[in-house]
């Protein structure tokens, strides 16, 4: 009986086109941004994971604290605190290195990337990026460096290849690899050379900007990571640094992304909220328009409960419908955006999630149902009579 | 004979504006099981309003009306709907056909509320339709019919659950004289061969000639009975 309600209810939106599609372009509008919202924040928050993914799992990071407010004092991380890590059995490996920017010049052109140093980081570097030309540098590899894509290609004038020469802070560097593009421009700008080349043209002793200790399998990284902290705290005489993994930083981006999600899908919702009124002021008309049909569906045995029915399905299918090209519209947009901001230097992994445009679908059912409940009520109570004499 | 209907001391009350009108005032009436009875009277007499009590449209503001032994006067809507679907086939004057189904689909939706599936209700639609002359027109929107076609998807859809009781209000009033003796037909023949009960409110003599019985209305009252034989000598 439901699916002949359906049949009626498909027969009676047919039967007045242009106001049903109006009606229903008020959804597909609520609904694509909705879905093209949800589409590009969940782009986001994979395309962060996979950055991080790729970090590793078994790493913790230290850093210095920020300046925490008037009457603090902050003190950065040094040599003595990479010594203290390195006596602790439970690290594989400990990478360190610092950054800022520093003045880059090329065929006499000047200009501003960031500088890395960094020491035992050549894994770290094998595992997160992808080279394009030449090799990775080493500890040794004093007066070399390795460039990302854009200080490659798109920085200087001329491009930038293997074995060319560049100045930084006035020094002479060859170029010994490029990276692959890695999606983020900040990566992709970035010159890596040694941390002792960068103390030497920087004229650094022994500051440090972070340290990534991989830890050993089979150690328990939470536990490991309140050691840590204990150890540097009786090192140091203070509290300002910070311990974290990779996990803990991608729950606090999560947090942050969720919350920007779920104000723009507010946003967004209102413009379904309008939607369903729409849906609703339409099907108070229709009912209106059809009060002489309800009265011969009654007078041929439709109860209360029959009328209430086809109305709801109807209401509820101009939803479906709607919900049905707002997904496709939405999907299309938040792919378009993806595409257009990786190629603009921002990496954004759009995706196409069944589960999302299912939900989408779904929704906008149950819209199209709760705005048609009112009129659907008024048509399902009138009087045979009344209705059939109504003109 | 059997008593299909029978009316008791019938009143209907509409309130208009603060007064009221009634419509029906302690009408009586007995209805035999397969006759076709006549309701003629001047207009405001209580013609139509007495049809819908007796159909299960409306119900009365006092008296009882009985259909079947059974008293349908005081029940609820949803009671009457399945007393309308089951046991009462209307036809109104102006053909009351839903304007975006075809004539089958018409035909088919009183099954559809009984619930019966849409193999039976296809075949029955058919049937029914053929019967009373469109077989080759099953498809077609109520714009796409004469007035007498879509009187006659009418009468196919009032027999859709096969009622035991046909009410027709003015069946043959937006009709041209030849179709609607057409019509007249199709109904008589449906009273004689299959028996079925037939009530028609007219005020054509063409009509009422042809019933059985005249039940005489003015002012909300039954004033008088007409049987045809009496008539006829």
């Amino acid at each position: 009986m439901i699916a002949d309600y359906f049949l009626l209810a498909l027969k009676s939106i047919r039967h007045r086109k242009l106001r049903s599609w109006l009606t229903i372009l008020g959804i597909v509008i609520g609904v694509a941004a909705i879905i093209a919202l949800i589409s590009l924040s969940l782009g986001l928050q994979s395309t962060i994971e996979e950055q991080f993914e790729a970090f590793g799992a078994d790493r913790l990071l230290i850093a210095a604290q920020g300046f925490q407010g008037p009457g603090t004092q902050s003190e950065g991380i040094t040599d003595k605190d990479v010594s203290v890590l390195e006596r602790m059995s439970e690290f594989k490996t400990i990478s360190y290195g610092s950054a800022r920017a520093g003045e880059v010049e090329f065929n006499n052109e000047v200009k501003f990337p960031s500088v890395f140093g960094g020491k035992n980081g050549k894994e770290l570097l094998e595992d997160t990026t992808d080279l394009a030309d030449g090799r990775y540098i080493d500890d040794g590899d004093d007066n070399s460096a390795l460039i990302g894509s854009r200080v490659a290609d798109g920085l200087f004038k001329n491009e930038i290849r293997v074995r060319n020469k560049i100045k930084i802070a006035g020094k002479e560097f060859r170029i010994v690899g490029v990276l692959k593009e890695i999606g983020n421009q900040q990566d992709d700008n970035t010159i890596y050379i040694t941390l002792d080349s960068y103390r030497e043209i920087f004229g650094e002793t022994d500051e440090v900007g972070f340290i990534s200790g991989q830890v050993k399998p089979g150690i328990d990284i939470l536990s490991f990571q309140e050691k840590v902290k204990r150890e540097l705290e009786r090192s140091r005489g203070d509290k300002n640094f910070q311990v974290i993994t990779p996990t803990q930083i991608l729950e606090q981006i999560g947090t942050i992304l969720g919350v920007v999600q779920a104000v723009l899908v507010g946003i967004a919702a209102i413009s379904l909220v309008v939607g369903g009124i729409g849906i609703t002021n339409s099907m108070y008309t229709t009912v209106l328009e059809r009060t002489k049909e309800i009265g011969i569906m009654k007078s041929i045995g439709a109860r209360n409960f029959d009328i209430l029915s086809i109305f709801l399905i109807e209401s509820g299918l101009m939803g479906l419908v709607g919900g049905f090209f707002g997904v496709i519209i939405g999907t299309l947009i938040s792919l378009g955006i993806g595409k257009f901001s990786t190629e603009a230097g921002f990496k954004l992994l759009v995706k196409i999630n069944p589960q999302l445009m299912l939900f989408g679908l779904g929704f906008a059912f149950v819209v199209g149902m709760i705005s048609g409940s009112l009129p659907a009520r008024q048509a399902s109570k009138l009087k045979p009579v009344d209705a059939l004499r109504h003109e | 004979m059997e008593k299909i209907i029978e009316l008791k001391d019938v009143w209907k009350i509409y309130k208009m504006d603060e007064v009221d009108f009634p419509a029906l005032q302690g009408a009586n009436l007995e209805v035999q099981k397969g006759e076709f009875l006549a309701i003629v009277g001047p207009s405001g007499s209580g013609k139509s309003t007495m049809l819908n009590a007796v159909g299960a449209l409306d119900v009365p503001s006092k008296g009882e009306i009985f259909l079947d032994g059974k008293n349908i006067a005081h029940l609820y809507e949803s009671d009457l709907a399945q007393i309308r679907g089951k046991k009462i086939g209307f036809i109104f004057q102006s053909f009351h056909l839903i304007p975006s189904l075809s004539a089958l689909e018409n035909v088919m939706l009183p099954m559809t509320f009984q619930g019966f599936s849409r193999e039976e209700r296809l075949k029955r639609g058919k049937e029914l339709l053929a019967a009373v002359g469109l077989g080759d027109k099953l498809n077609n929107l109520p714009s796409q019919l004469s007035g007498g076609e879509m009187q006659r998807v009418a009468i196919a859809r009032a027999l859709a659950n096969n009622p035991e009781v046909i009410l027709a209000d003015e069946p043959t009033g937006n009709l041209d004289s030849k179709t609607g003796i057409e019509i007249l037909g199709l109904l008589k023949k449906l009273n004689k061969e299959e028996r079925k009960t037939l009530i028609i409110v007219t005020h054509d003599e063409k009509i009422s000639k042809e019933a059985d019985r005249i039940a005489y209305l003015e002012d909300g009252k039954v004033v008088r009975v007409e049987k045809k034989n009496i008539r006829n000598t």
